[in-house]
């Protein structure tokens, strides 16, 4: 009975899925077009399923080996279940890797099962719970039914009634894993996934080493293409894709720093509520962590619906209506990126928020709080503080800083950033200016010329104004010569060097700790042994997730006798300062502040000192009331331990102990 | 950004300040000799730079020439060449920190002293007196008005030479090139005085001469007042018309601009406004100089606050505000505003402690700051954590010297406790704070108690200490410095008692503190003359009181710095205080329900009477010494200090010296009144040189 019965089911649900597939692939296709190589992205997908997600989702022994043997024993199992049971190739070797194959998916599948029964809060319940369930009845009916082809069993064992409870496993198997994969189950991850894999509009990010962090321009140019995301259609195809191919486990939920400070963002749901509006609806059916709001733990589940062609947004946000998405959701983010960096389907939620941004404030000028000030600052001042643009080099005025514009060629070109601006910053570039010229490096600064590198507007959504502030920055670099650019402020960094690239400026840049410890290798600075307390180093977000440098901030702070206590979340997964995508501008509100949190960090690690390298995170983090630390920048640390070499005499070692500003760093 | 008006750079000629606030000219008295600026010198004015400030022009009243004596007030002298090597010690010294550095230059004419030195006659436009020196003058002469001229060229050569940025003409303060501006004082007829032209020829010759020495790449500034305050003086109409009529001509890069004259002890008193002035009094007379001239224009006057420097820029009245006397409270005050530690600047009380000492020809030194032209010793304005073990420190007493040893105690990182009898900080300056006119000086008190509280130091108020309190906090240094109380019992004739009830006078802490009620009949009594004796009297004033002030000394108030003296006597003038001299309280008795006080005339022995319902005796400190004798003995170091190692500003060997173990005995200390009265200097500079090393 069940050699005719099996074909038939394991044909039906392929017909079935392959209409689901066709169904589901139409959804995406409501997204505007995106330009990628359908076949080079297929061929490119084992090696990037295969090594690129891999290493994000090896992160986690347990559930890489889990996902090995089920995803592994699936997919084996279904390809000879479809020779052995759908085409009768009754094969004894096909059968008994068959066994194989379904053996080694239900032990995946009891470690499924135990990390469902008491799992963590940033799973997804709902569906999800029945998975493994569906898991076993697929791998246990699979075995079974395969037993009698390699001659365990006789063909005839058992009683009809036993067939027929087989055929209903594999029925309830077929169902979610084959069926299921195309019409919205849980396992649509494993058919989106892959697509997502193959089309993914970041493929450069695949590969030893590499990393696709900048954001992608607009073509203002294009008066047909939208000036950002409205509605969920005006994603490309294959970032709808991308969304649904989230497996909802919530890794980014537990990473988020705006979520933990209860903000209104969670990124994992707000993935499914873009799911749900490509396919239209409600979000009643979402069974994870709600966005968080204040005082109510959560934002009910249910009152937020969408679909492909209606806005995300309510386009009244003062009426109170609601959409798909509430604005605060959009502009909680920090745009930190530790989502994406741990998102094991590489789905990339920072671009989705900026898109949605960038209508937001293009579209309808609703750039939340100090949002729009900042955005008309930039425009009428070329800084967001609105300073007066010919006050960028005020901080400097008993320095005598070299100008570019007077030398017209240099080997360093040493980029301010907005910091120039802060008192607080100015300490910082005092210290580097005093590094640099220790250590005799030829360098100049653009001064006046130089513009607020277009970051903040660009996360602010304000596509226009990045690209007016990056274009003249580009025609005024191009004026120079110099080897490379250093800064000390990684936003600047990550967008000079991964940004610019896009409008024409190719340009070599380094962080001021990448410099420092360049200069400190080729033995042209000498420090002082340290004296100090406990130190420990956080990682901005802009230099280490957003641009790999995590080695040489530590290795300077190591060439100061510094032994750095991490943190317990440091290097790629540094929990954020709060300071990075316009969040401090937008300021939602939260039930703490992410700031506090990471002081905290710092404070359980022991240090009595944080090493920073961003001005944001320093401005944030002395922000805190009460902090246990004190907050320098390398660049001060380093200014600080510098012993001037007399020609040929030895180095005097005299040196402060560590910790107290001098007034002579200040002024 | 906050504070963004300070820290906007602006250009004096050719020459960028890196801010807007300036350490402006004065008298520093630093200058040995022979007026060379050495090492003291040097050091007070580079840790200006290393703190911050953008421009410091020193040298108040620095000479040019031979007959305008410096030694007075060791003013630095232009009139050799001698200085200039010491200037570009100088020079190197700023600029290394990026300031910049002027002097002002001048010739003071009559306002000098000729009885010393080279004995020198001084001059002026037509021989008049001036009544503050006391000094008489010849009428200058032709070619001593060519020569001095000459003398300014040269001085300015010296300057530029010896790598300072600038010169100040000083044409203020009633120096000579302002003494032929006042029609006050210039009566001549020749072509040096009369009409405006004539009156303003010397200093425009001055300028010329400058200017044609030291070109066009050298900063050449003007400081000028903005009224004379005299009514047969310079108003300030005159004032903008003589400021216009000098700017026209292009020479000059700036403006300084101080309101009121100061020929007289009165108009003085507003040149450096003590704590009794609202905020920059004479802003509005800068700020119409502004108005006529086409350079920037510099006012230093009672601004002693960045946010009130901020709002003066801001408000576009001046282009740079001098705060002077706010760094010689605290020379770091632009480096704290920039590190957000606004809280802990040492604001300027305006006790003009500084420039008091001043006009006695006596170094000048801050009331609360003890290492402030002392850091040539080595007395540090930041206290460096100490590499030594950390210690267990005691202080009793919350008065000024119990407050400075206990915060240096704490920025050396010692576990410091602080015991203090009162419900609250400050000791004496809570007092003398009662007064009309003298709240501010209770700055000093919030200060340190903003700093005791940051710095972690536990502070044990409205608790007595005693031996065993002590001792059981198992202390490795105990500091004391109780101060003392009002020696009222020194005759007995005076009739006190320690029963109020039965005591026949009271103190002028009683009043004040309001321990006492004010009477309405009151006599005081100031053998001391100096600050106590007339606040009481402008208190018990102010409430209503008739009030007799009486001394044995030359005046009531007598030893009241110059600058603070007239603002108390414009108050008690006004109130109808009677003051009389040269009576000594012989008695008191009680009468029916009133008091007699016999008053003894000091020179021929006549007695008086005042029949009056309140005596009060203002009669100094007795030094309160009990708990020191109860701790002396147990002490390490017997309570002694090594006065070499003191005043060598070392540490006390004391400190050094081996233990058998940890919290085996301790060292004994006492400073301020406790020891002997002196005053609220002598408490913190004890303090820091002693604490500095623990």
């Amino acid at each position: 009975m069940l050699d005719t019965l099996l074909p038939i089911l394991i044909f039906s649900a392929l017909a079935l899925a392959a209409i689901g597939a066709v169904r589901r692939v139409r959804l995406w296709r409501q997204g505007r077009p995106s330009a990628v190589p359908l076949l080079k992205g297929l061929a490119a997908l084992p090696r990037r399923y295969l090594v690129d997600l891999h290493h994000v989702v090896e992160r986690d022994k347990v559930m890489s080996n889990t996902h090995v043997a089920t995803a592994g024993g699936f997919v084996a199992a279904a390809v000879l279940m479809i020779l052995v049971h759908g085409l009768g190739l009754a094969n004894p070797i096909l059968g008994g890797l068959l066994l194989a194959a379904s053996a080694t998916m239900f032990v995946g599948s009891c470690f499924v099962a135990r990390r469902r029964r008491n799992p963590p809060a940033r799973l997804s319940k709902g569906p999800w719970m029945r998975l493994p369930k569906s898991l076993m009845a697929f791998s246990v009916g699979v075995f079974l039914i395969t037993l009698p082809t390699v001659g365990i069993l006789p063909a005839d064992a058992g009683h009809w009634l036993l067939a027929l409870v087989l055929s209903a496993l594999v029925v309830w198997g077929l169902g979610e894993l084959v069926f299921g994969m195309a019409w919205g189950g849980p396992m649509k991850h494993a058919f989106a996934g892959a697509l997502h894999l193959a089309f993914h509009r970041r493929a450069e990010r695949f590969g030893e080493g590499n990393r696709s962090t900048g954001l992608k321009a607009l073509d203002l140019e294009d008066e047909a293409a939208p000036l950002g995301v409205e509605k969920p259609a005006d994603f490309t195809w294959n970032q709808l894709l991308g969304f649904d191919a989230c497996v909802q486990c919530g890794r980014c939920e537990a990473v988020c720093p705006a979520f933990a400070a209860g903000q209104p963002l969670n990124p994992k749901k707000l993935i499914q509520d873009m799911v749900v509006g490509l396919a239209g609806g409600s979000d009643a059916k979402y069974a994870g962590s709600p966005h968080p709001s204040q005082g109510l733990g959560g934002k009910p589940v249910g009152e937020h619906f969408g679909a492909p062609h209606g806005p995300i947004v309510a386009p009244d946000p003062m009426t109170g209506g609601k959409a798909l998405v509430d604005a605060e959701t959009l502009w909680s983010c920090t745009t930190c990126r530790a989502c994406v960096e741990e998102c094991p389907m590489m789905i990339e939620h920072v671009d989705a928020i900026v898109d949605m941004r960038r209508h937001l404030t293009l579209e309808r000028g609703q750039t939340p709080n100090k949002g729009a000030e900042v955005l008309d600052n930039l425009i009428a001042t070329d800084n967001p503080g609105g300073f007066a643009p010919g006050s960028r080099l005020h901080w400097a005025a008993d320095l005598d800083l070299p100008l570019i514009a007077d030398l017209q060629q240099v080997d360093v070109l040493l980029w301010l950033g907005d910091g120039a601006f802060d008192m607080r910053n100015q300490r910082t570039l005092r210290a580097l200016v005093k590094v640099l010229r220790a250590a005799e490096v030829d360098f100049a600064v653009l001064g006046n010329e130089e513009r607020d590198s277009g970051d903040v507007a660009r996360r602010l959504g304000d596509e226009a104004t990045f690209q007016s502030l990056a274009k003249r920055n580009i025609a005024t670099l191009s004026q120079y010569r110099f080897l490379r650019i250093v800064t000390c402020d990684p936003h600047s960094f990550h967008v000079l060097s991964n940004e610019y690239g896009e409008l024409g400026g190719h340009y070599t840049v380094f962080h001021h700790s990448t410099f420092i410890a360049e200069l400190y290798d080729a033995g042209r600075l000498a420090f002082a042994p340290w004296k100090g307390g406990k130190v420990t180093y956080h990682d901005p977000c802009y230099l280490g997730r957003y641009n790999g440098e995590y080695e040489a901030p530590r290795n300077v702070l190591k060439a100061l006798g510094i032994e750095v206590k991490e943190m317990e979340r440091s290097g790629f997964r540094s929990r954020c300062c709060g300071g990075g995508g316009g969040a401090p501008i937008t300021d939602i509100p939260g039930e703490r502040r992410i700031p506090d949190m990471r002081m905290n960090d710092v404070k359980e690690s022991g240090a009595e000192l944080v090493a920073v390298g961003c001005p944001q995170c320093t401005a944030m983090l002395e922000g805190v009331v009460d902090a246990s630390a004190e907050v320098r920048d390398i660049a001060e640390l380093v200014a600080d331990a510098l012993v001037m070499r007399p020609a040929g005499g030895a180095v005097d070692a005299t040196r402060r102990p560590a910790g107290k500003t001098t007034a002579e760093e200040v002024i | 950004m906050a504070f963004d008006a300070i820290f906007q750079p602006i250009e004096i000629g050719k020459l960028t300040i890196r801010n807007r606030v300036v350490s402006t000219a004065h008298a520093e008295v630093h200058a040995t000799d022979g007026g060379m600026t050495t090492d003291r010198y040097v050091k007070y004015y580079e840790e200006k730079a290393k703190g911050g400030c953008g421009l410091a022009i020193c040298g108040g009243s620095s000479v040019v020439s031979i007959d305008s004596p410096q030694g007075w007030w060791s003013s630095v002298n232009l009139s050799t060449d001698r200085i200039i090597p010491h200037f570009q010690n100088l020079a190197d010294a700023v600029h290394k920190h990026g300031g910049k550095i002027m002097i002002q230059i001048t010739h003071m004419g009559r306002r000098s002293r000729w009885d010393g030195y080279d004995w020198s006659t001084l001059l002026s436009p037509s021989g008049i007196r001036e009544p503050v020196h006391r000094s008489t003058c010849k009428t200058i002469e032709e070619e001593e008005i060519w020569r001095i001229i000459g003398d300014f060229a040269q001085a300015a050569r010296r300057a530029k030479e010896g790598g300072l940025d600038g010169v100040e003409l000083s044409a203020v303060h009633q120096h000579l090139i302002d003494q032929f501006w006042s029609p006050r004082v210039n009566k001549r007829e020749d072509q040096w005085g009369g009409s405006f032209e004539n009156r303003m020829r010397f200093g425009m010759e001055v300028l010329k001469a400058v200017r044609a020495e030291v070109g066009d790449d050298f900063v050449v500034g003007m400081r000028i007042c903005g009224d004379e305050f005299h009514p047969d003086g310079l108003s300030h109409e005159d004032m903008k018309q003589i400021a216009a009529y000098y700017d026209a001509t292009g020479m000059l890069d700036f403006f300084g601009v101080i309101g009121s004259g100061c020929d007289t002890h009165n108009t003085l008193a507003n040149v450096i406004p003590n704590m009794s002035y609202p905020p920059e009094p004479f802003l509005h007379l800068a700020a119409g100089i502004k108005e006529v001239v086409s350079v920037p224009v510099i006012h230093a006057q009672n601004i002693k606050d960045p946010n009130q420097a901020q709002r003066i820029l801001e408000g576009g009245y001046v282009d740079l505000v001098g705060m002077t006397r706010a760094h010689i409270a605290d020379p770091h005050i632009i480096a704290k505003i920039k590190m957000g530690q606004i809280d802990q600047i040492k604001q300027c009380v305006g006790a003009n402690y500084c420039i008091d000492r001043q006009y006695q020809g006596l170094d000048v030194l801050c009331i609360q700051n003890a290492a402030t032209s002392r850091e040539y010793m080595g007395l540090p304005h930041i206290i460096e954590k100490s590499e030594g073990p950390k210690r267990k420190v005691v202080v009793v007493g919350g008065g000024p010297g119990g407050m400075e040893a206990a915060r240096v105690a704490a920025e050396r990182g010692h576990d410091v406790t602080l015991f203090e009898a009162a419900e609250a900080l400050g000791g004496q300056i809570t007092i003398a704070a009662q007064a009309p006119q003298r709240d501010q000086i209770a700055g000093i008190t919030r200060w340190y108690q903003l700093e005791l509280v940051r710095l972690g130091v536990d502070l044990r108020l409205g608790t007595r200490a005693d031996e065993a309190t002590l001792l059981d906090l198992r202390p490795d240094i105990v500091v004391l410095a109780t101060g003392g109380q009002p020696f009222l019992s020194q005759y007995p004739e005076w009739g006190y008692s320690e029963t109020p009830e039965e005591s026949l006078v009271v103190s002028t802490w009683d009043v004040l503190s309001g321990k006492v009620a004010p009477g309405k009949n009151v006599l005081i009594y100031d053998a001391i003359c100096e600050f106590s004796g007339v606040s009481a009297a402008d208190f018990l004033a102010d409430k209503g009181a008739k009030v007799e002030i009486v001394t044995d000394d030359i005046k009531p108030g007598a030893a009241v710095g110059g600058t603070t003296f007239p603002t108390y006597y414009r108050s008690l003038y006004e109130k109808e205080v009677i003051m009389t001299s040269d009576l000594m309280l012989h008695k008191v008795y009680r009468e029916g329900d009133g008091l007699v006080a016999v008053l003894e005339n000091e020179y021929t022995g006549a007695l008086e009477e005042r029949v009056v319902d309140q005596v009060v005796v203002e009669n100094g400190v007795r030094p309160d010494e009990a708990l020191y004798y109860a701790l002396k003995e147990q002490s390490r170091n017997k309570g002694q200090l090594d006065l070499e190692a003191l005043y060598a500003i070392q540490p006390q060997p004391c400190l050094s010296e081996e233990r058998a173990e940890a919290g085996d005995g301790f060292l004994l200390f006492r400073l301020g009144d406790c020891t002997a009265p002196r005053n609220t200097h002598a408490a913190i500079y004890d303090a820091l040189r002693i604490c500095k090393d623990f």
